[in-house]
């Protein structure tokens, strides 16, 4: 009996600890390397990473450091609201440092998620079991991005690193701006001929939007080539020309009839000028414009019933810009006493007044700091209306409560910016070019844009009529401290009133610094000038 | 009964005669036999010495043994109690009384896999028996022990539906996911099994292992400690039947004071400031008051069992309702439970199958907006308007802004919890000596959550109310498979073991959506279908993936005693998890221990003052492998931060791409302890205690974020086994019987525990991180802002404040800034400063039990000191400037209207946290009526907190002392109760 049972046990040990040294389990309900990604439609939503991540900060933070280091926008605390650490305030006066959340929070969408993750999928299709003509195509779309993140980071940090295997074994190390230019060009030029081209049948329109196509190519190059004078030292005005023609020869680009329907929060593939844009959504989240920039107490006359953030205006010498008479973009700020819209861009004339009671709402043009705070408007009712706010994104009525988004897509470049691109390079000195039989002259291009806001035709256009028809057209919409940098006038500081601080006007800020972790992750990366080395 | 007289002469005849064929007959013996307590015993083998001739004693204990020689022995046995030899010596009636397990257990400690005798234990293990956990209206085994068990930190706040906080020895590791900071919990020897399954009149004892070289015999889970609960179960021999109920009256034991509506007016009025229209309606309303409630809760514990000569079954209900002292916030639970052990082929084979199943059912508010708004909406407006509905102004900025009461009336979470949890053992006795067990345990948890927030919701307006539910199972298989082998030879004693254990655990099998649109609100969440979302984002899936973690362990022990008065032990433990990377699956667990029992040595004989003295010393090495799931280690292909999604041809579909960098090298965490402890007892352990001072280092502790490159990885963070973290502590046990009159007895336990806990390291040559900056609490201006930091050389819980230098000329709020120089402007983050930390340096408890004749007087008072609090609610409240949108309390009057940085939060709402508490006091009376059908019955009063002794400004200075960010109180704590409890406990 005894024997049995010694039997029974010692067979029972070793079947059981035999059997078990297994620890594989198999994964059933994650994508790992095993089982990801196999069909089209996997590849495809592994290359939508690369606008998942464009998405996340284009709209917010690559946006603050366009916007709220010029002119165009001031996010100031109120009462200590907003305050933020200095976030905002070291924007607006240039004093940012090299552990700035924006400087290392950009650096981190433009190479961590955007360039190592490209060079990364570069890589997984190359080996994916996919026929050629789909490879072709998913690795141009990939080398397109790819190229636009290197020129945010070239455009924002100037002397970045160039790499483009994976794993990255070497730390990659810095190169020169012109360098970086030098690579962008050659990426964009070796991939063109196998971008699509926009085409007026929607179905293509719906598959383009948001990705690369030729005539974003050409765009990007023509932004290069006006801007390579800071980028690389040597100008390429009829270069730059050249490009805003390459766009033109598609005539599926054209200017809309209203300007106000480009930014409506229901605009996409329909609107015909757009080039390339951000597509933005209740779920692709990244875009709240109504949220930091609009007026708290007048959300229910817009249809929205949420709490907003008392924050973000633009100063009164920009708004001073918006001169023209007829101007429907004059209508995208509100200043002054608040009425109704009408739904249409317009007003009506039913008064908007602050909650239970009759005092109509006053938004005032001048930003008053109350010392001692820093950058600080105090918070009493009547400061709160102090800074006009923007409508140009116009309110989105599906914002909720829980997530502030709006739905409007945000515009990276559009047939506008390329007729003033052209207009510019032509007042620097380039040859005028004849398109579709019309000879494309400074005045002729920004009289088309002039058209279409309804504003007087320009005559005698200078290159300070462009500045400011770029920041008539173009405001908000990421392109002011590329624009005033180019111009020598991104150390112009407008004093606000009662301001003891003043801007850090070192040339040396027209660079962002890499930020500081990056230095002591990366030892090949080098420190830009005018910021300290540790 | 004529014919039953003559059916019993006849059997009795049969049986003489069946008898008298065996032997001559000398006499006949007959006895009852009784516990201590005087209930019979069933089932006692009554035998007589050197022979074959035996009986077993009926239910009513009673025997008949026949007697050759009257110099015979009679030998009385029964598993589980102290055998008995008694001559007979003419004797014709011997009744005894055996000295049953219930008695024996006292001194016997649970161990893993096994039981050993306290004097032979050379670890650090507190054992603590169900008379003396802690009484009140409890539902987990850590506040059975609070303040009982040395070196066991446990902070609860008053909310019925959350755990408390266990923390034994100091944290040792960063992690908080999972409970990776709680002790690992072992039922009935099942370990991992859950402690809902467990209702405190069922457990008879608790044992704390705190060493490594006790707990490394659980290895990859047990780095902060063991907690071993047994449940109770019928003694061998006895049938009983117990009932314990209990009611109890909670009420809230402080509230932060608040102004009233007109006191706010007056102080408004005071600094020339008025209230909005919207928000004066001439109303006086104490939200707290509205808010809180005396809660009522009751408990009822039906437990029975009984045994037969070879069998043991038994069974309980428990069914417990806890209303908490905020509305709508409750607790009810139902445990049954039910067992059966039998015995066959001689006590060879023993079966055993137990079915437990506890039922849980919650209800709670979004407590995160309701604690706070209880403080801050303002209270010159009435709950309602003048229409009934809940009066709301969205536009109002300012803290806590949403209605309190229509946020506890109009959104409500409800959670649906089954756990049932199915043992099945088998124990084989194959030789003498050695014994196999095989034991499968299954748990399976079922988790229902439903929420739904209706359409006057503030939370979500305008949604036309919004549901959320979801439904998963998580399912865990154990199997164990051991030998015991016992032997002794000489004055030498030997008990090995060795085994293999294989887990396998499938969780978040099951899914979660929501929806929202509905036309009216009577559904509640009932019904999905018939809700209305416009759009998609308006249907949020879970995103709660399938996992399966599967661990296999292999363990041997060995414990080796000379005549009881050399004792040694070592142990090995050799897990793998499924979680880790595939380099490094497997862990090795060692742990050796040894111990001197002092007083068997022959020179101590001249000391009898001195009766127990034990000196252990051990070293062991645990893991901690808590909170990783199946997937921490693999490259995982997911939708990015915030389910981002994109737009492709049209339609928004979800981006798929790599959300964490992978790490074939991650591993176990591992903790390595050093414990040496004295334990001694004098006058015949009249008085008795222990020392113990332990190390306990843990090393390659897992990080998540470590910091690489973006021109590296995709991803920026990575996770790495790399810091170290030491805690080191002295523990002070001292019990005493102060007095033992004939009537009266008190006795008096005191425990004391020191422990200092340090990060040594956060960084190795590959990964560095100079320190990781932890609790963001938000508040006005200053989001973004940290309040503690990890750094080497600093405990876990260190503060990094604004260091405040008192008020200046205007009355506004001054700091000391980064060069030393005072600012009267809201500081920069690099002006900040290390300033204390939330660790206590001392934790204690002080229990006294008196009894005199049937009544029995006993409480505890415990505390702690040494510790800090960051009293953010109170910075937060402290906000003059801001006192026409949010109420203030009283002590901001004592504030300059002007200061302009009061609610900043700096060292100034820094406060000690130490306290004493009376955490509970119990008068209760036992009536023993000499009848058969009842044993006893105690009937018993019983208040918790009754007060409480600290400086500390806030509702309760028991703040959360666990997770990486201890000791904050920043408008998340539930507030605690004073409570009065009658209840009775009958025997029969």
């Amino acid at each position: 009996m005894q024997k049995i049972y010694i039997a029974i046990a010692v067979l029972v040990t070793i079947i059981g600890g035999g059997a078990c040294r297994n620890l594989d389990v198999p994964v059933e309900s994650q994508y790992v390397a095993s089982n990801f990604p196999v069909t089209t439609s996997d590849y495809t939503s592994l290359l939508g990473t690369m606008y998942a991540n464009l998405a996340s900060n284009y709209a917010i933070t690559y946006w603050r450091m366009q916007e709220l280091s010029t002119d165009e926008a001031i996010l100031p605390a109120r009462d200590g609201n907003f305050d933020d650490g200095g976030q905002y305030r070291q924007m607006h006066y240039h004093t940012w440092t090299y552990d700035h959340p924006y400087v290392n929070a950009i650096w981190q969408w433009g190479f961590g998620g955007g360039i190592t993750n490209c060079n990364r999928l570069i890589k997984v299709i190359s080996s994916a079991k996919l026929d050629s003509t789909k490879k072709v195509a998913f690795t141009t779309e990939i080398r397109a991005m790819r190229a636009l993140y290197y020129f945010f980071m070239m455009d924002t940090y100037g002397n970045v690193p160039i790499y483009t295997e994976y794993n990255v074994n070497t730390q990659p190390a810095t190169q020169t701006r012109a360098k970086v230019f030098e690579f962008i060009e050659s990426e964009l030029k070796a991939v063109l001929p196998q971008l699509p081209s926009k085409t007026n049948n929607s179905a293509d329109k719906n598959l383009q939007y948001g990705h690369p196509t030729k005539g974003m190519a050409y765009a990007l190059l023509a932004k290069m080539y006006l801007n390579a004078g800071v980028y690389t030292g040597t100008t390429r005005y009829p270069d730059a020309v050249a490009m805003c023609d390459s766009v033109q020869s598609n005539p599926n680009y054209f200017l809309d009839a209203k300007f106000r329907d480009i930014f409506l929060p229901s605009n996409g593939p329909q609107i015909n000028e757009t080039i390339f844009a951000v597509p933005y959504d209740q779920q692709i989240p990244g875009n709240q414009f109504t949220r930091f920039g609009f007026f708290y107490y007048l959300a229910s006359a817009y249809g929205m019933n949420v709490g907003l953030s008392i924050a973000m205006s633009t100063t009164h010498e920009f708004y001073n810009r918006f001169n023209l008479a007829g101007d429907a973009r004059t209508k995208t700020w509100l200043v002054g006493p608040q009425y109704y819209p009408d739904g249409n861009g317009g007003f009506t004339n039913q008064p908007v007044y602050y909650p239970n009671t009759t005092t109509q709402i006053v938004i005032t043009p001048d930003l008053i700091l109350v010392p001692p705070k820093p950058m600080d408007l105090g918070n009493t009712i009547t400061t709160q209306s102090e800074g006009i706010r923007s409508i140009k994104y116009y309110p989105d009525v599906a914002i909720t409560q829980a997530t502030r988004l709006n739905g409007n897509d945000v515009p990276v470049f559009r047939l506008a910016d390329v007729y003033l691109m052209k207009a510019e390079a032509i007042l620097r000195g380039a040859p005028a070019t004849t398109v579709n039989g019309v000879l494309q002259t400074q005045d002729w291009l920004v009289t088309q844009l002039r058209n279409r806001a309804g504003a007087p035709p320009a005559v005698g256009v200078t290159l300070d009529t462009v500045l400011d028809e770029r920041a008539r057209e173009l405001s908000w919409e990421g392109w002011r401290r590329n624009d005033l940098i180019r111009y020598g006038q991104f150390e112009v500081d407008y004093p606000l009133a009662n301001d003891p601080l003043s801007m850090n006007k070192d040339v040396s800020r027209r660079l962002y610094p890499i930020p500081i972790n990056e230095i002591k992750l990366n030892t090949n990366l080098l420190q830009n000038d005018g910021y300290p080395k540790n | 009964m004529r014919k039953h007289y003559i059916f019993y002469l006849l059997l009795f005849t049969m049986l003489s005669s069946i008898t008298s064929f065996s032997q001559t007959r000398e006499g006949v013996i007959k006895g009852i036999v009784t516990d201590e307590s005087n209930a019979p015993l069933a089932g006692v083998s009554v035998s007589v010495k050197g022979t074959s001739r035996g009986t077993t004693s009926n239910a009513s204990g009673a025997y008949t043994i026949a007697i050759e020689r009257p110099d015979e022995v009679l030998v009385f046995s029964l598993t589980g109690a102290q055998t008995q030899e008694i001559k007979v010596d003419g004797k014709k009636v011997i009744n005894i009384t055996l000295v049953t397990a219930a008695k024996q257990l006292k001194d016997v400690v649970v161990i893993g896999y096994g039981t050993a005798n306290k004097k032979d234990v050379t670890g650090s293990i507190t054992s603590i028996k169900s008379e003396e956990f802690n009484p009140g209206v409890l539902t987990t085994p850590a506040e059975l022990l609070q303040g009982k068990v040395a070196g066991l930190n446990v902070t609860k706040s008053g909310d019925p539906n959350a755990a408390p906080a266990v923390v034994l020895r100091g944290p040792s590791t960063i992690r908080t996911t999972g409970g990776a900071m709680e002790p690992f919990y072992v039922i009935d020897g099942i370990p991992g099994a859950s402690i809902d399954l467990l209702a405190p009149a069922d457990i008879e004892s608790i044992d704390v292992l705190k060493d490594a070289s006790s707990t490394a015999i659980y290895g990859s889970r047990a780095a902060n400690g063991v907690i071993m609960i047994t449940t109770r179960h019928s003694k061998p021999g006895q049938t009983r039947l117990t009932y314990n109920a209990y009611g109890a009256m909670e009420e809230v034991s402080k509230q932060i004071k608040m102004l009233t509506g007109d006191q706010l007016r007056a102080y408004l009025a005071k600094n020339n400031q008025k209230l909005a229209a919207a928000d004066d309606d001439g109303s006086n309303t104490n939200w707290q008051k509205l808010l809180e409630r005396k809660g009522y809760s009751q408990n009822h514990n039906i437990s029975f069992g009984g045994a037969s000569a070879n069998s043991e079954y038994g069974g309980s209900v428990n069914y417990l309702k806890n209303n908490g002292i905020l509305k709508n916030t409750s607790l009810e639970r139902t445990v049954v439970r039910g067992y059966l052990n039998q015995r066959f082929f001689d006590n060879r084979l023993r079966l055993s199958l137990a079915v437990t199943n506890s039922r849980t059912k919650g209800n709670d508010v979004v407590q995160s907006s309701v604690l706070p708004g209880m403080l801050f909406y303002l209270p010159t407006v009435s709950p309602f308007n003048p229409d009934g509905t809940y009066k709301e102004n969205y536009t109002r900025t300012g803290s806590g802004p949403l209605n309190p009461l229509s946020l506890i009336n109009n959104n409500s979470i409800k959670t649906d919890d089954n756990k049932t949890l199915i043992n099945a053992i088998v124990q084989v006795d194959i030789l003498k000596g050695l014994k196999y067990t095989l034991s499968l345990a299954t748990q399976r948890d079922e988790y229902n959550y439903n929420a739904y927030y209706n359409s006057q919701s503030g939370i979500y307006v305008g949604a036309g109310g919004v549901a959320k539910r979801n439904t998963y199972v998580n399912t865990s298989n154990i199997l164990e498979s051991y030998f015991n082998y016992d032997m002794m030879f000489g004055d030498h004693s030997v008990k090995l073991l060795g085994g293999w254990t294989y887990q396998q655990d499938r969780n978040n099998d099951g899914f979660g959506v929501g929806s929202q649109g509905f036309s009216n609100d009577n559904l509640s969440y009932n019904n999905l279908y018939l809700s209305n979302p416009s759009t998609l984002a308006q249907i949020p899936f879970d995103n709660t993936p399938i996992s399966v973690l599967r661990l296999l362990s292999f363990y041997g022990r060995v414990q080796y005693s000379y005549k009881s008065k050399y004792l040694f032990q070592a142990s090995l433990r050799n897990d793998g998890s499924s979680a880790f990377g595939i380099n490094n699956r497997w862990g090795y667990f060692p742990a050796v221990s040894a111990g001197w029992n002092i007083t068997s040595e022959d020179f101590m004989k001249d000391v009898p003052v001195i009766s127990s003295l034990k000196l252990r010393a051990g070293y062991g090495v645990s893991g901690n492998s808590t909170g990783f799931n199946a997937f921490s280690s693999l490259l995982i292909y997911g939708t990015p931060p915030g389910n981002a999604k994109v737009l492709y041809n049209g339609n928004i579909t979800n981006a798929i791409g790599l959300v964490r960098n992978d790490d074939p090298y991650l591993k176990w965490e591992s903790t390595g302890t050093v414990n040496v402890g004295l334990d001694f007892g004098l006058w015949k352990d009249r008085l008795s205690g222990s020392v113990d001072y332990y190390i306990k280092k843990t090393s390659d502790l897992i990080y998540d974020q470590y910091p690489v490159s973006a021109t590296q990885y995709v991803v920026p963070t990575y996770t790495a086994n790399v810091g170290k973290i030491k805690n080191t502590g002295v523990e002070l046990t001292l019990t005493a019987t102060v007095v033992k009159t004939g009537d009266f007895t008190w006795k008096s336990s005191i425990n004391l525990a020191h422990n200092k806990n340090v990060v040594e390291e956060l960084s190795n040559s590959q990964f560095v991180i100079n320190y990781i900056q932890t609790a963001q609490l938000g508040g006005k201006g200053q989001s973004g802002n940290y309040s503690q930091i990890v750094q080497n050389g600093y405990a876990l819980g260190t503060f990094k404040l604004w260091h405040y230098v008192g008020k200046d000329q205007n009355g506004i709020s001054t700091y000391l800034n980064s060069a030393d120089s005072v600012i009267n402007k809201q500081p920069l983050t690099t002006d900040m400063r290390i300033c204390g930390n939330a660790q206590p340096s001392l934790v204690y408890g002080w229990s006294n039990s008196f009894f005199y004749k049937g009544f029995d007087l006993n409480f505890l008072i415990r505390g702690v000191t040494g510790n800090k609090i960051l009293n953010a609610t109170l910075a937060g409240l402290n906000n003059p400037t801001d006192s026409k949108l949010q109420n203030i309390p009283t002590f901001t009057l004592g504030e300059s209207f002007k200061d302009i940085n009061a609610y900043l939060i700096s060292d100034r709402f820094l406060e000690s946290g130490s306290y004493l508490r009376m955490d509970n006091i119990t008068l209760g009376y036992t009536y023993k009526p000499h009848t058969e059908s009842v044993k006893s019955l105690r009937f018993y009063v019983t208040g918790n907190n009754l007060f409480v002794i600290t400086k500390y400004r806030g509702v309760d200075p028991e703040v959360n002392i666990g997770g990486l960010t201890p000791g904050i109180d920043n408008q998340n704590f539930y507030p605690k109760t004073r409570t009065y409890i009658i209840g009775v406990t009958a025997s029969f």
